[in-house]
């Protein structure tokens, strides 16, 4: 049972963070049709910044923080200006690529930097921050977990806000519903789009902290990890937030239970599933989801015309 | 009639494999060149010329099923693997990690693309019931799924780090792997084997100008510029995609298998996320949907690289001063001409071939 909440635990915090990456896979999907495979390469850069800010510079952290996420988001709205823009209303196979391209690009910078040597992110609170846990009835609990389970939950709400009430959010919605519908009613669409990628940059560097926080530090392998949002987004859907963040739950917490099952698992059926099957769970559960439904469970079905 | 070869006077004419004389002398003196260069080039340009010919045997094969056919596939990659391990468990030999049945060439080479289609038909249905993105996305599963495979399957990979010998190269029970002496003539094994990547990309390139020209390319065609209207006019959606994925993975199979024979082996930590895309980015600079694109793609892709490293060689420089390592500075490379030629020159390297073409067949006229 202890395992079993563990699990559960270290599961939901994981998905939570996930779905940052995921809401701005569908944010920059529903508003702009593109597929920004660049996304993953987005949430290292966004840990790159603030690792470099906080350990190398030696900013105050918070400092650091607030930095990286801004610069992060930033480097989404120039990614956007320079190379997508000229690509609005091409195929969309081909902005797909172009986005691999990109995200080749940043990878290169990123390895560079980062070398051999992990690198840790700041620590706000030295005494007991990002490398503490305390421990609950036997259940380890993470303080980098906790925060991350809460913050995503925060921002998740905010955006949910944002949508809803804010005026650019309601932009945001128009575009995503129809481009030059949202254009003929007065609506900057390219502000929009220079907007959502904005915000996914924003969201990436906060998933990138807490993929990359504490002792998980920031390697050249971090990109396998920030790339698990793919599979969350298929799940849910490609356009729907609200399936993005159930997607990302599912994941998550597959991830969470295979690892900590697996053995048992092996044994009981005398089976062996291999190194690293958590890591592959989430690919063939998206596989199993995709065979039942082809729009993943959230998502729209389009209506085709020939 | 005779002496305007550039008339057409009828469609099959047209869609001749070389519609005029041009095209046929070029092919030939091309093809006298490429053997003709297996004795003058040093050991070096000749495993890379192998190289070339061989990924853009794989290429074709990504171009079958993305350029031609429309579906986007980000495994290729992985069927390339499958074709490598393939032959080596067919044309291997048996150690006490890994299995291998030490076959003939003539049997492990087609037999390794056949398995690679087979597992290309065995996944078609999950492929054919998506299209767009959410396929691109699946196919990005598989390429997880496959290094999971890859690195697991021990005793036919050799584990993940270790990697396993490539298949014997002997034909005819005949032992290559030494050379091979016909009359005072003596061939080494890297000549034997660009020889025999060269045999099989022309016969396969063949295959794929034959494939474009007929009824099952121009299905391809239709499911790609519009898969309902193509559904209308009665084309089997099913059918026709599987038999896309299959002839892909044939072709990458085949290139797999060649590839692990000239390397000497292959570990599994290869066939990545990161290997899958090269392809695509080869068709992309190549010019995808196209004959000769995969192959200027290739050969761009191989021996580009191989320039980079000389110039940095010669250039003096050690390895702190520059920024970035010859392979960074590859792949920067790699990723800037893959969004260039999408925002600039979407036809690729084919377009600028093909504009160049007709502006010297035009000259000094401007059209």
């Amino acid at each position: 049972m202890i395992i079993f909440l563990q699990a559960t635990f270290e599961g939901l915090s994981l998905g939570a963070v996930y779905s940052l990456v995921a809401i701005g896979f569908v944010l920059i999907f529903r508003a702009t049709d593109v597929l920004s495979f660049a996304q993953p390469a987005m949430v290292v850069v966004g840990a790159g910044f603030i690792s470099y800010f906080a350990t190398q510079i030696g900013i105050p952290f918070w400092i650091a923080f607030i930095l990286g996420i801004i610069l992060t988001g930033i480097l989404g709205f120039v990614i956007e200006r320079t190379f997508l823009r000229p690509m609005v209303g091409e195929p969309v196979f081909s902005v797909a690529v172009l986005t691999i391209g990109i995200d080749i690009l940043l990878r290169v910078v990123l390895d560079n930097w980062i070398g051999i040597n992990p690198k840790y992110m700041g620590d706000p609170f030295p005494s007991f921050g990002n490398f503490g846990s305390l421990s609950i009835g036997g259940i380890t609990i993470k303080y980098l977990e906790v925060t991350a389970l809460i913050i995503s939950l925060i921002l998740i709400f905010v955006l949910s806000l944002f949508f809803k009430r804010s005026k650019y959010g309601v932009a945001m919605r128009a575009t995503s519903l129809d481009q030059e519908a949202a254009l003929a009613q007065g609506i900057n669409v390219g502000r929009v789009f220079g907007l959502v990628w904005f915000i996914a940059g924003l969201l990436a560097a906060f998933a990138g902290f807490f993929i990359t926080g504490g002792f998980n530090t920031l390697t050249n392998s971090s990109f396998i990890s920030a790339l698990r949002a793919l599979p969350a987004v298929v799940i849910g859907g490609l356009d729907s937030i609200t399936g993005a963040v159930i997607g990302s739950l599912i994941i998550g917490l597959t991830q969470a239970y295979v690892g900590y099952y697996q053995f048992d698992i092996e044994s009981a059926y005398n089976i062996r599933l291999g190194n690293g099957f958590s890591i592959v769970a989430p690919y063939l559960i998206m596989f199993v989801i995709l065979l039942i439904k082809p729009h993943g469970l959230f998502g729209t079905e389009e209506v085709e015309r020939v | 009639m005779s002496n305007r070869p550039d008339l057409y006077t009828s469609y099959r004419k047209e869609s001749s494999i070389f519609p005029n004389n041009t095209q046929k002398f070029w092919f030939i003196v091309l093809l006298i060149s490429a053997i003709f260069v297996c004795f003058v080039a040093s050991d070096y340009w000749l495993i890379l010329l192998t190289n070339a010919l061989l990924v853009s045997i794989a290429a074709w094969g990504l171009n079958i099923v993305s350029g031609l056919a429309g579906q986007i596939n980000l495994a290729h990659g992985v069927f390339v693997g499958i074709g490598t391990y393939a032959s080596a468990v067919m044309g291997g030999v048996a150690t006490r990690s890994v299995i291998g049945y030490e076959l003939d060439l003539l049997l492990w080479l087609p037999l390794s693309g056949l398995i690679a289609a087979l597992v290309g038909v065995l996944i078609s249905p999950i492929a054919v019931r998506l299209k767009g993105l959410n396929l691109g996305l699946v196919t990005l599963a598989f390429v997880f799924i496959g290094s999971h495979f890859f690195s697991n399957m021990v005793f036919v990979t050799g584990g993940s780090g270790l990697g396993r010998k490539a298949a014997n190269l002997q034909i005819f029970g005949i032992d290559l792997n030494s050379g091979l002496e016909i009359g005072n003539l003596f061939l080494q094994k890297n000549q034997i084997l660009y020889f025999i990547s060269l045999l099989v990309a022309v016969l396969l390139g063949i295959g794929v100008k034959n494939l474009v020209r007929s009824k099952t390319g121009r299905a391809f065609a239709a499911i790609r510029d519009r898969d309902i209207a193509a559904e209308a006019l009665g084309i089997n959606l099913f059918r026709f995609k599987s038999v896309s994925l299959a002839i892909s993975c044939f072709y990458g199979g085949v290139a797999g298998a060649l590839l692990m024979t000239t390397f000497g082996g292959a570990e599994p930590g290869t066939f990545n996320l990161l290997y899958s895309i090269t392809f695509i980015a080869i068709v992309i600079i190549g010019g995808a949907g196209t004959v000769l694109g995969p192959l200027f793609g290739s050969f761009f892709f191989v021996l580009f690289p191989a320039l980079i490293q000389n110039v940095v060689l010669s250039s003096n420089l050690s390895e702190q001063e520059l920024i970035l390592s010859p392979q960074q500075i590859e792949r920067v490379i790699f990723g800037l001409f893959i969004i260039l030629f999408l925002i600039f020159e979407p036809r690729g390297l084919w377009g600028i071939w093909f504009r160049l073409r007709n502006y010297f067949k035009a000259w000094p006229f401007s059209y």
